[in-house]
């Protein structure tokens, strides 16, 4: 007689002592594993993989990872390069407060358009090629600021410049091809949060470059544009590497597959059309904006913070700034992981209280960094802001992939815009008037992210519940099936289209959350209903 | 009684900043003159100025003992400092930011004929004027003379400085981006080729 799941006695789990404590791998029975794919991964029946295993760069699933990672993280770099050099370009140019913020704002302004974009080419064409397109043409934009003489000039470079920050999309859409959604929220977090580095890595970066090519000869008003080449050149090889190493989806590329007859071509109105008409994806969009939204203002005036307010050198308040963009080594991918530990007890709910609990924390912290004015406690209080907001970013990408299967690309790079949004707005409001001080402007923010908050209490999923209140008792209208099929029409259905939602529908029965006494079978049980 | 609670109030005030080690510009006696060669607009990197300096020979009772070094240096003035809070002017003097460059820095004698300086190729396109501190024993400033009045209004000069572009890095510029746009139309174009053969 075959053992009941779950009754006392029947979890083997820690038996053989190799189990993984922690939600990194995948071996529950509700996940089936495709057992007749060979990847180097074990993967469930769509070849998304269902463990992440870091260190490894095989093809596709890890190889993936790290390219699309890096690309993110290059971009990062190109868009940020200037900040910490600005003590030395607002000399040579000549500029003002006004034109220092506006140059802030238009260098995140450039990709809500493009991460619009983004995700609709994503689900039309592909991220690989989404993602080289706009690495390896935006190249040039970085090389043009070796011509910026003026203000305007100087904003025009910084727009254009910007638009390489919808890497994101590409990056976050491919790995949801890639990953199964138990551990999307650790994987979208650690590709974003490493990404994300590039915004810390190039405040240390350009001081760094800036040096070596002034102790080489040049002046400074010439060495900072020498600087500019090497990101530019970043850029070149992330994407010549992407487009000779990368593939779109496990079995290959969209193309190639769309071609086989087994990706269905989808229309881009319809697409469109779902996205925009869940009122889930808007909440998102504001929320992300007040937590990337504000990482990215504070990329860019963080370091000249510092050196004014502070009289560090350039050098240290470059020090100081890489600190807050470095902390997403731990603190994104720390986000996505707490929101996947989070699900595994309480499913959804979990996810959102989590969303909710770090977002409101960071806010809190960037308050007070406003209202500080001793060195050591604004470090302190910039570095618990910075844990804060970009785990609440990881967190929110642990839930954006539930929202829907069919325009995930799009409601992607909405998100991602919403969070460009939130930095140019947050930028132009609070940092690019000559009448605010710097800290005012810290302290209102953190006082704005608090509030923009509280919206994430009303998204409420019919299959699992919101914040407060419990899923729908309703059989059909309470199942994932019934929420991920109605994006299609009965015609499209009965085209067969809708057999990729159907599939992730069933993987993502994982949301409802376990039990406490719930554990994973080993992996070298077959689960019981196969 | 009101305006000797405020005088006594200040004087401490001022005291309390100079023991404390801060000294306030508005402390110092104008004991030197300075006076600039040329008033046309410079360029950094081709021009030069003269500067002379001395003790200012209209105020009386003036004993130089102990000055020990002097520093002339070259400020911003007032409108180019408008909307720049990283050039603003602080009374006190270790956090004044109007005086960003020093271009004479030597031990103090009685008699100096003036020298030139070449404008650096670092110093931006801005007006300026000069002005110049003497300093004690312990390195404070004790004493200071200017090339202009005390609103800071007349005797100011341009100077313009260099675009730090150049034709080099230009062309450099060019031939990158122009890589890279040939190298992402080849690889799509090689794609595709090998797709078509493929099917």
């Amino acid at each position: 007689m075959p053992e009941i799941e779950g009754s006392p006695g029947t979890s083997m789990h820690g038996v053989t002592g190799r189990e993984p404590v922690l939600a990194f791998s995948v071996a529950s029975p509700m996940v089936h594993t495709d057992r007749t794919a060979k990847f180097d991964l074990p993967v469930d029946s769509e070849h998304k993989a269902t463990k992440f295993k870091l260190f490894s760069f095989a093809n596709p699933h890890m190889r993936t990872f790290h390219l699309s990672w890096i690309s993110f993280f290059t971009t990062f770099i190109s868009t940020f390069a200037a900040a910490p050099l600005v003590p030395i370009i607002r000399d040579n140019l000549d500029l003002k407060k006004a034109d220092i913020g506006n140059a802030g704002v238009a260098s995140v302004s450039g990709s809500i358009f493009s991460r619009l974009v983004m995700g609709a080419v994503c689900d039309l064409l592909g991220p690989r090629y989404g993602c080289a397109f706009l690495i390896m043409l935006s190249a040039p934009t970085v090389f043009c600021m070796s011509f910026v003489s003026d203000a305007s000039g100087y904003i025009v470079v910084r727009f254009m410049i910007g638009f390489s920050l919808a890497t994101f999309v590409s990056c976050q859409y491919w790995m949801s091809t890639m990953f199964n959604s138990k551990i999307i929220g650790l994987v979208n977090g650690t590709a974003a949060g490493w990404g994300n580095m590039g915004g810390g890595a190039t405040q240390l970066l350009m001081p760094v470059l800036f040096e070596i090519i002034k102790k080489a000869g040049a002046t400074p008003f010439t060495a900072w544009r020498i600087a500019f080449f090497i990101p530019g050149w970043f850029n070149v090889i992330m994407g010549i590497l992407v487009l000779t190493l990368g593939q779109d989806l496990p079995d290959g590329n969209l193309g190639a597959l769309q071609k086989k007859g087994d990706v269905a071509k989808d229309k881009f109105g319809k697409v469109l059309w779902y996205a925009v008409t869940n009122y889930r994806t808007w909440i998102f969009v504001l929320l992300y904006g007040y937590s990337m939204g504000v990482e990215l203002t504070i990329d860019n005036v963080i370091a000249e913070y510092f050196y004014d307010r502070f009289d560090l050198k350039l050098h240290l308040a470059g020090i100081i700034a890489a600190c807050f963009g470095m902390a997403n080594l731990l603190a994104r991918p720390f986000g996505g992981f707490t929101s996947d530990y989070m699900a595994k007890r309480f499913g959804m709910r979990g996810r959102l209280w989590n969303l909710w609990l770090l977002q409101t924390a960071g806010g809190l912290c960037c308050l007070c960094l406003g209202l500080v004015s001793s060195l050591p406690l604004a470090i302190t209080f910039m570095m618990l802001f910075s844990i804060g907001a970009q785990a609440a970013c990881g967190a929110t990408f642990g839930i954006i992939p539930f929202i829907s299967r069919r325009s995930l690309g799009i409601i992607s790079g909405m998100t991602g815009a919403g969070g460009n949004f939130g930095s140019g707005l947050t930028q132009l409001i609070f940092f690019a008037n000559a009448s605010f001080s710097t800290e005012k402007g810290l302290t209102y923010m953190g006082i704005m992210i608090m509030l923009v908050t509280i919206p994430v209490s009303f998204v409420h999923f019919p299959q699992w519940g919101s914040m407060f209140f419990p899923p729908s008792q309703d059989i059909v209208k309470g199942s994932e099936e019934h929420y991920y099929v109605s994006e299609w029409t009965e015609e499209e259905k009965q085209k067969g289209m809708h057999q990729a939602s159907l599939k992730f529908a069933e993987n993502s029965r994982s949301e409802r959350g376990g039990k406490v006494t719930s554990a994973p079978t080993p992996p070298e049980n077959t689960p019981n209903h196969v | 009684m009101k305006s000797f609670l405020l005088k006594v109030s200040l004087l401490l005030f001022f005291l309390l900043k100079i023991t404390n080690g801060d000294v306030l510009f508005s402390s110092l006696p104008r004991s030197l003159f300075v006076v600039v060669s040329t008033m046309e607009v410079l360029k950094a990197g081709e021009d030069n100025i003269t500067v002379t300096f001395g003790l200012n020979q209209t105020v009386t009772n003036q004993t130089d003992e102990s000055y020990k070094k002097v520093k002339v240096k070259l400020c911003y003035a007032p409108v180019s400092q408008v909307d720049r809070k990283w050039r603003k002017t602080n009374d006190n003097l270790k956090k004044d930011k109007t005086c960003q460059f020093t271009i004479y820095n030597k031990p103090y004698e009685r008699n100096v004929e003036g020298f030139k300086w070449d404008i650096e190729k670092d110093v931006p396109t801005a007006t300026y004027f000069v002005r110049s501190y003497v300093y004690n024993d312990a390195d404070e400033e004790i004493a200071y003379g200017q090339t202009t009045n005390d609103k800071k209004s007349d005797n100011l000069f341009k100077i313009e400085g260099i675009s730090g572009r150049s034709m080099l890095i230009d062309i450099a510029s060019i031939c990158f981006s122009v890589f890279a746009f040939l190298s992402l139309v080849g690889f799509f174009f090689i794609e595709k080729r090998q797709s078509k053969v493929k099917t």
